[in-house]
């Protein structure tokens, strides 16, 4: 208990890289690891525990846990870079531009920001998805569009900073236009500097889309996804809490392992 | 004064682009009520009947003028005053927030102060970690977590709540502690990585130097110097932190059926009842406006070198 307490999880890079390691390893060959199928239903083996043909159990449907936990990141992580890489796109240009330009251009795009920052992210998402339907194209605009925000914030701070930089400025004096400064020049440099933010942002897009499939309005049944299967197996937990606790351990380890990977850097 | 007319400025706007918003969506209350056995012709009576089919400008103009007398509107689809659905909502989240702030703001400032103070202690080292966990999982995986510990293997509170939306304050206290105790490890883990900043920042200040110099001992060093110095940016999260108690909650109240405001919203969304959701968004921006004007004052009264100098 004692070397448990005094080994620092969070700060251990060699399980940090293992658990991303292992993540990206199951998410990408997931399907062709001959698994059991994850929709076969098997109705004389409801709620089982743990035996050698199915390693996690079965669920209520008599579906095999181990299989559906193995695909159940890939529907968010799918979702999660999808739309971070349009926050990325749309805020990184709109900051850059926004501090490149100065003026009355980066008074109204820092006022859109603003504004998009207040907006109540949470009730928009189930408003979307309850009313265009769960479709994993319309939600991972819809987040890229609400997520993009805080990253124009940071890149704009992240350019300003940088145009006041020789580099910079001998572009300028060499007569370079704004857009190939911003494409050539600030672009590349804010990249590196954003890379905490987005892996951040990363992270709360993944839980944000698990928290609407355990409202019901992310992934629809019968896909495999973690917080689905969360919110499908707590009414059987006092049965077999492995149908729980295996889908939490996934999203946590996950979520936990990307948020000390950027607290290391 | 003048930030309290720009918040109502503000609130005024985003009430009217929410209310064009949400009438853009697809589907009102006619189509929620009727669902999809409603024919074209009976779709046009139930809107004609409910004003639906004048502009846009006439309702707003309409539904403005209600709010303004205190009328909240009707809903089509549960065929009630939203007031009288809401209310009783609002009371259940009201409590299990007063709840989770006796809960988590004291023992956070608490905990926080040691923190700060004794930052190199192994026991410090473990909350330290155990703060980061609870603020990078979603509430969700908290909520099942909490319910399968605290309700199933050591069976302490009822899991699901089983109660009417109405239900005496007797029903409902049994049914508060889970959610209230999710949120509480939220904002407790929030709320005291504040303060465990700020008491870090606060002793390394000039002030706090001299008077260990003149040999101030720990307990008056605590309660007269680091104390009065370090709550001022608490006390910004906590009214902060407070708004997203009464607004924030619907995983929450979701994960445990709880008779709340958030569990209303999502109900509201899942069947489009376009007159209850519009309320409830607006409830959400008063509160973030109003509390946002708090924590700025209440900073003012914590932190006298803010006030303005005419006295």
């Amino acid at each position: 208990m004692k070397t448990l307490l005094r080994f620092n999880f969070l700060k251990n890079r060699v399980l940090i890289f293992s658990v991303l390691g292992f993540h990206a390893f199951v998410a990408l060959l997931a399907p062709y690891l001959r698994l059991l199928s994850t929709d076969s239903q098997d109705s004389a083996a409801l709620l089982q525990g743990p035996s050698l043909n199915h390693w996690l159990g079965t669920d209520s449907l008599g579906r095999d846990v181990f299989s559906r936990l193995l695909h159940g990141g890939r529907p968010s992580l799918v979702i999660a870079f999808a739309a971070t890489a349009i926050s990325c796109l749309i805020g990184i240009v709109i900051g850059s531009l926004a501090a490149l330009a100065g003026g009355w251009i980066d008074e109204a795009l820092s006022r859109v920001i603003d504004f998009m920052l207040a907006l109540p992210t949470l009730i928009l998402l189930l408003l979307i998805s309850s009313f265009f339907g769960q479709d994993p194209l319309i939600l991972s605009v819809a987040l890229g569009l609400m997520y993009a925000s805080p990253i124009a914030r940071v890149a704009r701070s992240a350019t300003q900073t940088l145009l006041a930089r020789d580099f910079i400025r001998v572009a300028r004096l060499q007569g370079g236009s704004r857009i190939s400064i911003l494409f050539g020049e600030v672009l590349p440099n804010v990249w590196r500097v954003m890379f905490t933010e987005v892996a951040m942002q990363f992270t709360w897009i993944l839980l944000a889309f698990s928290s609407l499939s355990f409202l019901g309005l992310g992934a629809s049944p019968p896909t495999p996804e973690w917080g689905l299967m969360i919110a499908e197996s707590r009414s059987y937990m006092t049965l077999n809490p492995l149908l729980v606790i295996a889908p939490i351990m996934m999203l946590a380890s996950l979520v936990l392992a990307i948020q000390a990977l950027v607290d290391h850097e | 004064m003048r930030r309290v007319v720009f918040s109502l400025a503000t609130f005024i706007a985003l009430a009217v682009v929410s209310f064009v918003g949400v009438d853009a969506l697809p589907g009102d209350g006619c189509t929620a009520l009727l669902g999809r056995f409603g024919t074209n012709a009976k779709i046009d009576a139930c809107r004609q009947e409910n004003n639906l089919n004048d502009s846009v400008v006439v309702r707003i103009k309409d539904w403005s003028g209600d709010l303004v007398r205190g009328d909240l509107g009707y809903s089509i689809k549960r065929d009630e005053q939203v007031s009288k659905i809401i209310i009783p909502r609002l009371r259940n989240t009201a409590v299990m927030a007063a709840v989770a702030a006796l809960i988590a703001f004291p023992s956070a400032i608490v905990v926080g102060l040691l923190l700060g103070r004794y930052p190199r202690k192994r026991i410090s080292k473990a909350i330290n970690q155990f703060s980061v966990i609870a603020m990078t999982l979603p509430e969700f995986v908290i909520a099942t977590v909490l319910w399968l510990v605290l309700s199933i293997w050591i069976p302490i509170f009822p899991g699901v709540s089983v109660m009417p939306s109405n239900a005496s304050l007797l029903q409902l206290l049994p049914n508060v502690w889970l959610p209230a105790l999710t949120l509480a490890v939220v904002i407790f883990a929030h709320s005291m990585r504040t303060m465990r900043a700020s008491v870090t920042n606060v002793q390394n200040m000039p002030f706090v130097e001299s008077a260990r110099l003149r040999g101030t001992n720990e307990r008056k060093m605590i309660s007269r110097h680091i104390v009065p110095a370090a709550l001022p940016p608490v006390v910004n999260v906590v009214a902060l932190d407070g708004a997203w108690l009464l607004t924030g909650t619907f995983v929450t109240e979701a994960a445990f059926n709880f008779q709340g405001l958030g569990r209303l919203a999502i109900d509201a969304i899942s069947d489009r009842d376009t007159a209850l959701i519009l309320p409830i968004i607006l409830f959400g921006l008063a509160v973030y406006l109003v509390s946002s004007i708090l924590a700025d004052s209440l900073v003012r009264v914590f932190d006298p070198r803010l006030r303005s100098s005419n006295r």
